[in-house]
């Protein structure tokens, strides 16, 4: 074989491998989001139940969670109790919102009262609170220091242990 | 009632894109070019869900979703550089088909043509060294050959010469 192609090759083949190597470990589905570190866009929507406007903006000098969760998500079923229980451990000190998108109300009516709750449900009409949030699918949590800021986002079921992981962030 | 309706109503807000990219700049878009225009734009940005099909394609409701986004941004008078800096801002650059020019990305649009470039090069090699003329060939012992070989020998070399 030509030494000159065998060079070019031998090259080549190491930058792919090189390539290949450096994301051994990562997960192909973990998407960085760009809002860490940015205040957390403001919104304010309906509790599910009561009808009531729950502002963000108002919920300012406490660490707060927001959860976007569906009814129809399986996952979100299996974190549901965690999430609930740490609220109900936490609170006032910590602020719990779950926030429902392409979903029906009747249907998360339901959930909650089947499956119990400690914190607020909000209703996210089209998902344009969602698409803000940069929401790819559910379950996915945002943690937010005192001022807004977001420090953390999780994308999937939480344990309790990763639960707790990223409060810390937000508690600091 | 009506009114207290309204009020209520009028309380609960979204996040806009003007916490993200500001004021509109361009020109509001409306009737047929805005369905046109949107599904533009709406071809250049990744569906989260089925992440191989834009959202122009895709049937997810999160696409469909971010579609009417889209199209409302447009009627607003947002331009397509601050609807797609909108997305990215809340996505990252992953919700960009197109991937930017800058950083790690600009190998996407750099190793295509060098590749190409570094193909072209050695086919014009190839093509050099198979233009050039073959040594000439040494003569076969006269003691080996068969009459008949030398006789076609001497007719190839009458026809080269002639």
């Amino acid at each position: 074989m030509n030494r000159t192609v065998f060079a070019i090759g031998i090259v080549i083949a190491a930058a792919v491998v090189g390539v290949l190597f450096a994301g051994l470990g990562k997960d192909p589905a973990v998407i960085q989001s760009p809002l860490i570190g940015r205040s957390a866009p403001t919104f304010a929507l309906q509790e599910v139940g009561t009808g009531r406007t729950i502002d963000i903006a108002q919920l300012r000098g406490r660490p707060l969670v927001i959860n976007f969760w569906a009814t129809w998500c399986g996952p979100c079923w299996e974190e549901h109790p965690v999430l609930v229980a740490t609220a109900r451990r936490l609170q006032p000190n910590v602020q719990f919102l779950g926030v429902v998108f392409q979903d029906q109300e009747d249907k998360i009516l339901g959930f909650l009262q089947q499956r119990g709750t400690s914190y607020p449900t909000l209703v996210d009409v089209k998902g344009k609170t969602a698409l803000a949030y940069g929401v790819g699918g559910v379950p996915e949590t945002f943690f937010l220091d005192a001022n807004g800021t977001i420090v953390a986002k999780y994308a999937g079921p939480m344990d309790a242990d990763t639960l707790q992981a990223n409060l810390m962030k937000a508690m600091r | 009632m009506i009114f207290a309706l309204l009020l209520f109503v009028a309380t609960l807000r979204v996040p806009d894109a003007a916490q993200f990219v500001g004021a509109p700049k361009g020109m509001p878009v409306a009737d047929a070019q805005l369905a046109a225009r949107t599904h533009e734009v709406a071809s250049l940005l990744r569906c989260p869900v089925c992440q191989g099909m834009s959202v122009a394609d895709s049937p997810s409701e999160m696409a469909i979703n971010m579609k009417e986004q889209v199209r409302e941004l447009l009627a607003r008078g947002y331009t397509e550089e601050q609807i797609l800096k909108y997305f990215e801002l809340s996505y990252g650059q992953f919700v960009l088909l197109r991937p930017k020019f800058e950083g790690v990305n600009a190998l996407v649009w750099l190793l295509p043509l060098f590749a190409v470039v570094v193909g072209v090069a050695i086919v014009l090699l190839k093509i050099r060294k198979l233009e050039q003329p073959l040594p000439p060939r040494a003569e076969p012992e006269a003691a080996n050959d068969d009459p008949y070989v030398s006789r076609v020998r001497e007719l190839v070399r009458g026809d080269k010469q002639g």
